[in-house]
């Protein structure tokens, strides 16, 4: 603006005169000027108003500051392998061999007592990284301090993880699930059977990524001779 | 499996196995129960799910987000807003978006609402179980009721579909609140009904107090959630633990017990129906009467349905959003909330693409089952009905 000069000094005598033009009346204006929404309302885009609030449900989130992350790095050290943090949530990757122990741990000190395990699952990360193939993901609930913590353990495909079923016997089902639906094997699992799926199920463990999404056999509908057509084409594993 | 049917383990000691299901009355569905028995008394249970199993976390995997909410409603298909609702919780917190207000309040409404749907149904179905038919009709007939509200709401009774991302795209309609205002002033004489006919009934009783004991280090060993977990005398309601939505602003009691048996968890689920009618209660009085239902978010909410008809942006981005979906942001969030059953958890790990990369579903009854050959050991094979129908298991919601 500074450069600008000012708009009397510099201003060549023609626009001047068109300043000088007589005032329409304003009620005459008004009806003239083109009616223009506001840019929000035709869009519907505003700000994002109510956004998502910190919740603080799972401790804070500072490694520093988290009674759990401090009592693990102080009793594991090495086995603490990554602390990540996202929205309130609070991810500690731990090594395999010692997921039991840091259970154990984490469920019986005083100050901790995440006695409750939430959920246990797993991730197979085939399309996102080389190895470990596996996260087996165990969610810990704190009913004193009514917290969470998630666990990570990456577990090879021809590695064992071992069992929780010695810390919670919630375990015992979902570890059975885990098998079922990814083949992971539970090392010291007292009765590792299928879960959801039929015993005698032979078309593998179908929450892998490479397992087609309408499985690996022709479905043959009662009543037809052939096999019902099927969409989606995938080969089978291996072939 | 091969199954022994009789086998000898002493000189007059001989044990019977005894196949229970999958086409038992009262197993509530497709569960099947292996007992086996030493005269009629229950030495051992396997229960063996997954004849419903639909594989509804791989189809999740392979669904846009805004694609899989109907699949929420069959999972646990007798309270199918709270499935929605944790489902759609969650998709909000793994985008970092929120409902208005006025839509978290309604949203707690349409919960509580299904809660007691979902208590009416399980009380019904296990007074049923346990010889009282009468309850199953009354019982049908209030859960009648609150499934009108939902049919007026959203057009469907049973698979509601309600939730949507970021609140609800139509209007509250006109009359629905003096609907619930209806039913919030009936119901409590009718709960009062099933009350007089059941808690002091000596037949009752007699089937149910002292049956099932859950010590609570074992249901705290468990996992078990919601009545289960309560009727043993642990404090846990997520409501109030991890408060969600606007669960903090209101004033409600949460019921515990004290013994841990079948008599205790069916007063926890009593008291938790009173509970839901004040919540309402002081949700319609705290509900701003007007504003906005839904969010308006340019990512990750679908465009209001008016301005969709008449501005070229939004029908660009309706277009966008229902063939693209949305691309969710890295990350993985677990979102629980209190299911009419107990915990019901979903854990989302997102790649950034337009479809999770990994849905669980921690549904509570799956969780709560494990309990019954706990609970089993011992017991009269009388019993086993009785323990079955107080876990308070849907098989959609088990076998997913």
């Amino acid at each position: 603006m500074s450069q600008n000069p000012a708009p009397d000094a510099g201003t060549p005598p023609d626009a001047q005169e068109t300043t000088q033009l007589p005032a329409l009346d304003t009620q005459v204006a008004a009806e003239l000027a083109p009616v223009i929404e506001p840019a929000t309302d035709q869009t519907g885009v505003q700000e994002i108003n109510p956004v998502w609030v910190y919740s603080g449900y799972w401790g804070p989130l500072d490694e520093a500051q988290h009674p759990a992350i401090i009592g693990l790095r102080a009793q594991f050290g090495d086995a603490i392998e990554e602390v990540t943090f996202f929205r309130d949530e609070v991810t500690v990757r731990v090594r395999t061999e010692q997921l039991a122990e840091i259970c154990t741990f984490l469920r019986d000190t005083p100050d901790l007592k995440y006695q409750m395990v939430s959920d246990l699952t797993a991730v197979d990360m085939l399309n996102l990284r080389s190895e470990p193939r596996f996260d087996v993901v165990v969610t810990l609930y704190s009913i004193p301090r009514r917290w969470r913590l998630r666990l990570k353990a990456g577990v090879r495909e021809d590695q064992p993880c071992p069992t929780l079923t010695t810390v919670y016997a919630a375990a015992g089902w979902l570890e059975r699930e885990c098998y079922d639906m990814f083949g992971i094997v539970f090392a010291g699992h007292p009765d590792l059977r299928r879960m959801l799926l039929a015993e005698d199920w032979d078309e593998g463990h179908p929450l892998r990524k490479d397992y087609p999404m309408r499985g690996y056999k022709q479905y043959v509908q009662p009543g037809f001779a052939g096999a019902a057509p099927r969409i989606r084409e995938t080969p089978r594993e291996g072939a | 499996m091969q199954i022994e049917v009789e086998r000898q383990i002493g000189e007059n000691r001989r044990e019977l196995v005894l196949n229970m299901g999958p086409q038992h009355p009262s197993t509530h569905g497709v569960l099947r129960v292996v007992l086996t028995l030493e005269g009629e008394t229950i030495v051992a249970t396997d229960p063996i799910i997954g004849y419903l199993h639909r594989g509804v976390e791989k189809i999740g995997e392979n669904r846009r987000y805004s694609q899989f909410t109907p699949w929420t409603d069959r999972t646990d298909y007798v309270a199918a807003p709270l499935n929605n609702l944790g489902y759609i919780l969650a998709v909000e917190k793994l985008c970092g978006i929120a409902a208005p207000e006025r839509a978290q309040y309604w949203r707690v409404i349409m919960a509580e609402l299904s809660r007691i749907a979902s208590h009416l149904v399980w009380l019904g179905t296990h007074a049923l179980d346990i010889g009282a038919l009468s309850m199953s009709l009354y019982c049908f007939r209030e859960r009648e009721d609150i499934l009108d509200i939902f049919e007026r709401f959203c057009g469907a009774r049973l698979t509601t579909n309600m939730m949507e991302i970021g609140g609800f795209s139509r209007e509250i309609p006109e009359g629905l609140t003096d609907m619930v205002e209806a039913f919030l002033k009936k119901f409590p004489a009718h709960q009062q009904e099933y009350s007089d006919l059941l808690t002091q009934n000596p037949i009752w009783i007699a089937r149910t107090r002292g049956v099932g004991i859950i010590e609570p280090e074992a249901a705290i060993s468990y996992g078990l959630t919601g009545a289960c977990l309560r009727g043993s005398g642990i404090n846990y309601d997520i409501r109030k633990a991890q408060p969600y939505l606007v669960y903090d602003r209101l004033d409600f009691e949460v019921p515990i017990g004290t013994r841990g048996d079948v008599y205790d968890r069916y007063l926890v689920r009593m008291e938790e129906m009173r509970q839901a009618l004040r919540i309402i209660r002081q949700c319609l009085d705290q509900m701003p009467t007007d504003g906005p239902l839904m969010l308006n978010e340019s990512n990750y909410v679908i465009p209001p349905h008016a301005t969709v008809l008449r501005t070229a942006e939004d029908m660009q981005r309706h277009f966008v959003w229902v063939i693209k979906g949305f691309e969710a942001p890295k990350g993985e969030v677990y979102m629980a909330i209190e299911h009419s059953k107990g915990e019901l958890g979903y854990y989302i790990y997102s790649d950034g693409t337009n479809t999770p990369y990994r849905m669980r579903l921690r549904t509570p009854d799956f969780v709560n089952l494990q309990v019954l050959p706990y609970m089993a050991q011992g017991a009269m094979l009388a019993d086993v009905v009785a323990l079955i129908g107080t876990i308070d298991i849907v098989l959609g919601s088990v076998d997913r």
